[in-house]
């Protein structure tokens, strides 16, 4: 079962909080759609559409570049976005935020530029059995390159990570921790604070994948004690293409530069070359404006919301949507840890996720089917696939209704 | 197109029971479909002798498409010569990129595939079989061609 989440926070506007989200009255297929794919990405409210159309109609132009009005009016609202980041995650100061393509990105860039310098061969970095593709290859590819070891931490069969062999795991050779602080594909949100304590009492910095977190918890970057944070803009109803590294500022003062041309240099001659500061040090060449403009509308958009009542209302349908796929014959969810995201993966006895998918999609119902990008994790189940339907803050009761009907469909249809 | 011209009867019974589906142990030809991303994962074995499958089955999981595909293709194979299958293979995937096209006569009961192509998500799923197919006879088409 989903924890109920014991919040006090006013109930959200359900009407108002749609009425925000303009694909929302479309149809699929002839039915009006229903989107539970919202681990894969989320919608865009008006506000990010808006934000991006605006700039491009009347701010557009390169950021700390020009003298003219429009490059100062681009550079004003691009770092007035990193400091409503910063202050979204509590950040302590807003240049220990760099701009990314994504949590992918941002994940590549701490492998490049913090633990590639340092690691020598035999030294091993810890993940987990239930992280994400990014969170993995990234580390293989490194270990591949300079005889690191990569270590893998168990769970168990409910998808909740077993902190005592994550603990014996770690040893003087460990360059570094990246865990998912809450995974895609099972929705096990993991301790993390109490984790980055472990690790930090053994000298082990930590990088957490926020990814799926930002849209769902409240995230205190220096209340969870990690060293490095990171977050995709799609995922909490901003643009693609747009994501951040939230680093401590003596890490990214340490960190040589990943990638090299300009925004990111002070001084070039063909003899030298002296960096910027941070964290333009880390954002070579020009960036994703628009998109860093409008995730500064997704997050006003999650503080307006107020992330508490957006939890309760997610936890309260993922109850509901939980109690209801437990009626299934031979249905069995994959993660069921006591805290979990909005996130409710399945099996069905003789119905394969791909034939579910397109059912239920059939009915208006968009869900993800497949690996989730998260093989190992799969392989730890043996499954080599999952249904799943995961929640926003505007998804209905109704619509758990009607996914659940369109489930029956598939099961009736696919029944051996 | 609907969904029940998708699932029609004939692909949820070799769904529910595929013809041809398990180990071929005497094998002569063995390949891999695997799309990870879908979940399908199967392998196809053929025993050749000269230029001619004599024998043919499937093995693994995989959605229903795939499964029927995987089972209809079996049946079919049995009696084929190797270097037809090839442009057989062709004729498969025009027939299920255009829904207007008629059936070919070729390809026999693969035609009650075509719906499959009115979904473009489930296309490479019909295909498996034949890719899976395919890359077993590699190596024996690579010498006759
Ligand atoms: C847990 C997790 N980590 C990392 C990623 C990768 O994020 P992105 O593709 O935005 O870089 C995702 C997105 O699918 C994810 O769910």
């Amino acid at each position: 079962m989903a924890s109920r989440a014991a919040t006090t926070a006013a109930p959200i506007d359900l009407g108002a909080i749609r009425a925000q989200f303009p694909i929302l009255t479309r149809e699929v297929h002839g039915q009006p759609l229903i989107y539970l794919d919202n681990a894969a990405t989320t919608q865009r409210p008006i506000r990010v559409i808006e934000a991006i159309d605006d700039f491009y109609r009347h701010t557009n132009a390169n950021v700390h570049r020009g003298v003219h009005q429009l490059s100062v009016e681009a550079s004003e609202q691009f770092e007035a976005a990193r400091e409503a980041l910063a202050r979204f995650i509590h950040a302590r100061q807003q240049r220990e935020i760099v701009f990314t393509r994504g949590t992918t990105e941002a994940i590549n860039l701490v492998a490049n530029s913090f633990v590639r310098p340092k690691v020598k061969p035999g030294d091993e970095i810890l993940i987990t059995h239930m992280e994400h593709h990014a969170n993995i290859v990234p580390w293989q590819m490194l270990a591949k390159a300079t005889g690191a070891v990569l270590k893998v931490a168990p769970m168990d069969s409910k998808g909740v990570l077993d902190i005592d062999a994550l603990v014996e795991l770690m040893n003087e050779r460990t360059q570094l921790l990246g865990v998912v602080h809450v995974s895609n594909a099972l929705g096990t949100i993991n301790p993390v604070t109490e984790i980055c304590e472990l690790s930090q009492q053994r000298g082990i910095p930590v990088l957490v994948d926020g990814s799926q977190a930002t849209p769902h918890l409240n995230v205190d970057v220096q209340a969870l004690g990690c060293d490095f944070y990171c977050l995709s803009g799609h995922k909490m109803y901003g643009p693609t293409g747009i994501g951040a590294l939230w680093a401590k500022a003596e890490h990214l003062e340490a960190m040589p530069p990943w990638q090299g041309g300009g925004e990111m240099i002070r001084y070039v001659s063909f003899e030298e070359t002296t960096y910027n500061d941070i964290p333009h040090k880390f954002e070579a060449g020009t960036p994703n404006i628009a998109g860093v403009i409008g995730l500064a509308a997704a997050i006003e958009f999650l503080e307006d919301t107020g992330i508490e009542a957006i939890a309760a209302h997610e936890m309260a349908l993922l109850d509901y949507a939980t109690d209801a796929l437990s009626q299934f014959e031979g249905l069995r969810i994959i993660g069921q840890a006591a805290q979990k995201g909005p996130v409710l993966s399945f099996v069905l006895d003789g119905a394969h996720a791909n034939d579910i998918g397109t059912i239920v999609d059939h009915f208006g119902v968009a869900i993800r089917t497949g690996h989730h990008c998260a093989m190992p994790a799969m392989q730890f189940f043996g499954v080599a696939a999952t249904a799943r339907a995961s929640f926003a803050v505007y998804n209905e009761r109704h619509e758990v209704d009607a996914f659940v009907d369109a489930l029956g469909r598939a099961q009736d249809m696919l029944k051996p | 197109m609907t969904l029940d011209q998708l699932y029609q009867q004939r692909i949820l019974e070799h769904n529910k029971d595929p013809q041809h589906f398990g180990p071929l142990p005497e094998a002569t030809h063995r390949g891999r479909g695997l799309d990870a991303l879908c979940g399908d994962d199967i392998e196809v074995a053929l025993i050749v002798q000269g230029e001619r499958v004599v024998d043919a089955q499937f093995s693994g999981e995989a959605c229903a498409v795939t499964k029927a595909s995987a089972s209809m293709l079996m049946s079919w194979l049995i009696g084929r010569s190797i270097t037809d299958i090839p442009e057989a293979y062709e004729a498969f995937r025009a027939l299920l990129a255009n829904p207007e096209a008629r059936a070919n006569e070729l390809l026999g009961e693969l035609n009650d595939l075509q719906p499959v192509g009115a979904f473009p998500a489930r296309r490479g799923n019909a295909c498996l079989p034949w890719q899976a197919t395919l890359e077993a006879l590699a190596p024996a088409l690579g010498k006759s061609v």
